[in-house]
């Protein structure tokens, strides 16, 4: 018995999956409490046995008409109909032969008429399960049979078909019928599609449905439809045009206005402005700064609204007012930040800016107190002490004249005047 | 010339030699983008090759929605092919008008009607002829890009005259109806309600007429509060 797998390597397998088919040897498996599948595992010896559906319903009609299958029956029944339907080949074989031979007369006419009607009375009978076959061989009518003398027998030709070409003859049959099927079902769908609607390699044209633009469905509806949005176009184009007269008549005011009046009314324009922008609430000592973003476009009311709204002066949760209340660890403008490994120590730039701004006037009097400090220690000074500091600090005196020292007294010195060197250079 | 098998030099931009509209190749009126998908669909390769203004007819009778690209793929509508091909046909004004006209078939109006708000150059004619159509308020099923959508011959004609892009096209620039009355050329729109909007004027000073919504379900015309019997302060009063 060759291996099941054809390859040798290990069967790796021998775990349990929920829902993995067990193939096991013996497949009729008698302990299954599911009548269906001991029916199929039955039906079919070679196949594996089916797992066991615990979650099968089990009524009790459902299992009463199960248990009433008698597979034998069915089986000596299916067999009985495959005889009967080789016989019945068989039979129309030979009786189109037969009819080829006896019947030169009605052949031309009824041949093929009568080869189907008997067809189908056969059929007929044995379809009383079984669903419609697709041989649509009617009804054959026996013709009377007509003498030929022994002459006359010899001269027509009897078209013995050997076993291939019989073979081949039903081939071809069947074939054809295929071919009919085929052609028919084409058919149906070239006339469900001519008569649905026209798409252009459209799927989705049942949708189109959920818009209904039939006219007239109710006349007085649409006709106050209509008028609504006449009214609405109207109005639109009124309005449009009182606007425009009222921006002329501003400008006409304001030229007509002298030129202080018009200051005034810019600044009082500024100074509403400006209570706006005081109304707004202002930012707290560190508080993180949430911008809008650039890309906002103004919608309908309701968007506008929410885009103009002033979140700069608002609490949210945990937030702090006052963070110099916080230790300052804390004291970080965004607070998301704490705990975070990128966090920088940067606070605010005043408070990270090492210039000195403003009025220096002011000067530190750290010098006043410098007498008490030993020399040492006091600061070099400015340009006071210009001479010099440490050892340089204190003048050096006039150096007492020595007598060696003047060029002058050496002359009479016993030692001798090496102004003059001769040089030999022998 | 327009029948060619692949019409491409109706498509090129080289040596063409047909009517100009605003001194251009009326195929440039759409988008370089939208005129490659419509040459690449189906409908226009299948059905709209070869078309003459007759049988364009035919085609245009079996509209059966209006609408610009849609889906992923931007796939253009047949109304769509069919205005691109109107283009390239350019017929005569004559025909045009009779498209206009026709009563029974208002897929081809709305088609009629697109195509003049696209190819007439003079604005003053342009409103003349689509405003009338303002009063048709027959539906019209249009795609979107996602879905369908329930509109009207006069919401189309409005946003023809009004919007600057519709059914994937910009339009080209029409001067507002405002500039064209300053100038004299044309008057000012007599709607079609006519009477019924004087009466309307005459009754409401403030408010809008129809337009006022129900809030509480007490609105009269003039806008009084139900009164009640007694007042509040009437009770006290000893």
């Amino acid at each position: 018995m060759p291996p099941k797998r054809m390859t040798a390597n290990q069967d790796r397998s021998h775990r349990y999956y929920p829902g993995k088919v067990e193939y096991a040897e013996d497949a009729l498996s008698s302990d299954s409490e599911n009548s269906d599948a001991e029916a199929s595992s039955a039906h079919q010896p070679a196949k594996p046995t089916l797992p066991k559906a615990t979650s099968f319903p089990k009524d009790a009609r459902l299992a009463a008409n199960l248990s009433k299958i008698d597979l034998d029956a069915r089986r000596a029944q299916a067999a009985a109909q495959e005889a009967e339907r080789l016989k019945r080949e068989a039979d129309a074989r030979a009786k189109e032969e037969e009819e080829f031979v006896t019947d030169d007369d009605n052949d031309e006419e009824d041949g093929s008429g009568r080869e189907q009607e008997s067809g189908s009375e056969e059929e007929e009978e044995e379809q009383e399960e079984s669903t419609s076959s697709e041989d649509d061989v009617p009804k054959r009518r026996m013709p009377a049979p007509k003498f030929i003398s022994k002459t006359n027998r010899k001269q027509c030709s009897v078209p013995v078909f050997s076993e291939e070409e019989l073979a081949a003859q039903e081939d071809a049959r069947r074939k054809e019928r295929a071919d009919e099927m085929l052609q028919l079902q084409l058919e149906k769908q070239a006339a469900a599609k001519a008569a649905g609607k026209k798409d252009w390699d459209d799927d989705e044209e049942g949708l189109a449905d959920e818009v209904d633009d039939a006219d007239d469905v109710d006349p007085e509806e649409e006709r106050a439809l209509w008028k609504i949005r006449e009214l609405l176009r109207i109005k639109r184009d009124r309005d449009a045009i009182e606007s425009a007269e009222k921006e002329r008549e501003e400008i006409e005011r304001r030229r007509n206005l002298s030129k202080e009046e018009r200051d005034a009314e810019d600044r009082e324009y500024i100074d509403t402005q400006k209570e706006e922008h005081e109304g707004k609430g202002k930012m707290g000592h560190m508080q993180k700064y949430f911008h809008r973003g650039a890309y906002t476009f103004d919608a309908d009311d309701e968007t506008k609204q929410l885009l103009n709204r002033d979140i700069m002066g608002s609490r949210f949760q945990d937030d702090a007012r006052d963070k110099s209340m916080l230790p300052s660890a804390l004291q970080i403008r965004d607070m998301t930040k704490i705990g975070k490994k990128g966090r920088t120590r940067y606070r605010d730039m005043k408070s990270e800016d090492t210039g000195r701004w403003g009025d220096l006037g002011v000067r530190d009097r750290r010098k006043d107190g410098e007498y008490k400090l030993d020399e040492r220690f006091r600061s070099d000074g400015d340009a006071e002490r210009a001479g010099g500091t440490g050892a340089n600090a204190y003048a050096v005196g006039e150096r007492r004249k020595r007598v060696d020292d003047s060029r002058d007294g050496r002359r009479d010195d016993k030692r001798p005047n090496l102004h003059y060197v001769y040089y030999d250079p022998a | 010339m327009a029948h060619a098998a692949d019409a491409k030099k109706a498509l090129d931009s080289r040596g063409y030699t047909g009517s100009l509209i605003r001194g251009d190749n009326p195929l440039k009126l759409f988008e370089k983008p939208v005129r490659d998908r419509i040459i690449e669909s189906y409908y226009w390769k299948e059905q709209c090759f070869g078309l003459n203004a007759a049988t364009l007819l035919d085609r245009a009778i079996e509209l059966t929605f209006i609408g610009g690209t849609y889906g992923v793929s931007q796939r253009p509508t047949p109304f769509l092919c069919l205005a691109f091909k109107m283009l390239q046909l350019t017929p005569d004004k004559e025909v045009i008008l009779f498209y206009l006209q026709q009563e029974e078939f208002k897929y081809l109006r709305a088609l009629a009607a697109f195509y003049i708000r696209l190819a007439w150059e003079k604005d003053a004619e342009v409103y003349e002829t689509l405003e009338p159509y303002l009063a048709d308020s027959r539906k019209l099923r249009r795609r979107t890009r996602e879905g369908w959508t329930l509109t009207h011959v006069d919401e189309f004609v409005d946003d023809l005259l009004i919007k600057g892009r519709i059914c994937a096209t910009t339009l080209p620039k029409l001067n507002p109806r405002v500039m064209l009355e300053d100038e004299d050329k044309l008057e000012p729109r007599i709607s079609a309600l006519g009477e019924e909007l004087e009466e309307l004027d005459a009754d409401d000073d403030g408010s809008e007429g129809e337009v006022v919504e129900v809030a509480n379900g007490h609105a009269n015309g003039n806008g009084h509060p139900e009164e009640d019997g007694d007042n509040d302060a009437d009770m006290d009063a000893d």
